[in-house]
């Protein structure tokens, strides 16, 4: 149990900045601790985004969370996109930045998904070299976040919580734990969450996400689209034990709520976490 | 042999891109040129209750449905005309022609205007590309820089003798627009939920641009038009205006004159006067 280690701040319980939520926040600024930004959002607008994130950002803490990086792609890195992050998180002064393990397109085009990585020696050694290239130009420790995944390579030779454990290790770089998608993944995989929990290394662990999802019966998708479910919220104890707790985000992207309804979610976590209740807390009936 | 990292990108992304069903995915050409069919079980291991086919199956089903979203966020003029069979065939053939390359999927619908132009087959293709192109002028407009605006003390402070060579600087949410149909009043239409109105072809003339963050637009006569879009051209105030006198078949007097340039400048279109150099 520990700080991870770069020190970096548990800035408490948050959500992610969604454009429904836009005029609420303007109008109320509610006392929520931090906001996660969905990088691509504002890295090419002038417009209503950009100037609602400059209010945000001067009211909250702020941390960058990207889907378009592609770290685990053979395409080269896109140094544009690279520089662009850099500037929105100067501009924002973010606490960190982060992605996800996986690529979203080859050959110049993007898929506009989180695509699996085969968990192979030739991908491990590839991914670190690219996280240090990318820590490197973003003058930033990358903070990289498991997918939900729905296929498995036949390939692959390591399971992904060592596969993303060693990366974080040997490419020094902190670990988004999204404990929906441990549950979603080792249910499409027919693995043992737990044990997926138990095997991420606590001192390199940043921050949790949470969310909803969508079962399927045969498989669960990652659709961010309801409550945070019962084993999930077993999982995130479990998590917390072994680091101490860290920033907790909660995502909610289709059907979104009203605003109070996704901050009184976020807020479970505080119980979860064995923290006292707060006035919103109580407030909203967590 | 098992494929590499680069093989196994270039094959997973072959098979998402297909338009075909799941099988003919995995059979195409350019799929087992990466991946023998054989070895497609063995390189996507089947779940307790899904197979092969099943599981990346998910990915393709994912990836169109996406775009499909982005792109209704971008033209809802667009899939409220065509409804969603018609629409859903345009995306498809449209993201097979033009699939991102971008970063942001903000840039996905870029071409679409082009590619509705030079697709065959498409019933009131002129109405459906003036459509497009309209909202995807309001996409760049609402993504455009913020620009200061214009005030009354800053028009004040110019000379009189300076107007006649004073260029006027338009903000950079805005452009002016000669239309061959009543798109904007289409879209309209769709925003508030009402009939959908004529589609006909009718000649108007409108300035789009953004205010305080939310877009807009005015409709222009022609003499209007052609004032503005000469403006905003950077020609000097008193050609332009010499411009619109001489070229009307109806007389454009002072008063209306002035009424138009207060009437812009009210709605911010503008953000500077240049003054020539006295030097």
């Amino acid at each position: 149990m520990g700080r991870n280690r770069w020190n970096l701040p548990d800035l408490g319980f948050g959500i992610g900045l969604r454009t429904v939520h836009y005029s609420y926040i303007l109008a109320n600024h509610p006392p929520i601790d931090w906001f996660e930004i969905l990088s691509e959002n504002y890295m090419d607008t002038g417009g209503r985004p950009l100037y609602v994130l400059d209010q945000v950002a001067e009211r909250y803490p702020v941390v960058l969370h990207g889907v378009s990086m592609s770290v685990g792609s053979t395409d080269p890195l896109n140094l544009d996109y690279l520089k662009k992050l850099k500037v929105l998180a100067d501009r924002t002064r973010a606490h960190w930045v982060s992605d996800h393990l996986c690529w979203t397109g080859v050959s110049g085009i993007n898929v506009h998904d989180l695509l699996p990585m085969p968990y192979t020696d030739e991908s491990l050694r590839y991914t670190i070299e690219r996280v240090k290239a990318v820590s490197e130009i973003l003058e930033r420790p990358l903070v990289l976040e498991n997918p939900s995944t729905y296929l498995e390579f036949g390939t692959s030779t390591w399971s992904e919580v060592d596969f993303l454990s060693t990366l974080a290790q040997e490419a020094d770089c902190g670990i988004l734990l999204d404990v929906n998608n441990v549950y979603v993944s080792c249910f499409n995989h027919g693995l043992d969450p737990e044990a997926f929990i138990d095997r991420v290394p606590a001192d390199r662990v940043v921050q949790y996400h949470l969310a909803g999802h969508t079962h399927k019966g045969t498989h669960i998708l990652d659709t961010h689209s309801d409550h945070v479910i019962d084993e999930v919220w077993s999982l995130y104890r479990r998590s917390c034990q072994r680091t101490g707790g860290v920033a907790t985000l909660l995502e909610w992207d289709e059907n979104i709520p009203s605003f109070e309804v996704v901050h009184a979610e976020a807020l479970k976590a505080r119980r979860h976490r064995g923290l006292p209740e707060t006035d919103h807390t109580r407030a909203y009936g967590t | 042999m098992a494929p590499d990292l680069g093989n196994t990108q270039k094959w997973m992304q072959a098979v998402i891109l297909h338009p075909g069903s799941d099988h003919q995915a995995v059979a195409s050409p350019r799929a087992r040129k990466l991946v023998p069919a054989s070895e497609f079980p063995s390189l996507i291991r089947p779940s307790r209750t899904l197979d092969s086919f099943d599981r990346i199956g998910i990915y393709r089903g994912m990836y169109l449905a996406r775009l499909q979203e982005a792109l209704e966020a971008d033209y809802p003029g667009l899939r409220h005309f065509l409804g969603p069979k018609r629409f859903s065939d345009l995306v498809r053939g449209y993201v097979d022609r033009y699939p991102s390359q971008s970063y942001t999927l903000n840039r996905l619908g870029d071409h679409l205007p082009k590619f509705i132009q030079s697709s065959p087959g498409i019933a009131r293709k002129d109405f459906l590309y003036e459509l497009a192109r309209f909202e995807l002028l309001m996409s760049r407009l609402f993504d455009a820089e913020e620009s200061p605006v214009l005030t009354p003390e800053a028009i004040a402070a110019v000379p009189p003798e300076c107007w006649e060579t004073a260029r006027l600087e338009p903000v950079a949410a805005l452009s002016v627009q000669a239309l061959r149909y009543p798109v904007g009043a289409y879209l309209e239409a769709v925003r508030q939920g009402k009939p959908r109105p004529s589609t006909r072809r009718k000649k108007h003339w409108a300035v789009v641009y953004r205010r305080q963050y939310a877009l807009r637009w005015l409709d222009l006569s022609p003499a209007a038009y052609r004032l503005l879009h000469a403006l905003v051209n950077g020609v000097p105030l008193g050609e332009a205006l010499s411009g619109v006198l001489r070229r009307g078949r109806q007389p454009v007097g002072e008063v209306q004159l002035f009424s138009w340039f207060r009437g812009w400048v009210t709605e911010g279109l503008f953000q500077a006067v240049e003054l020539d150099d006295p030097a």
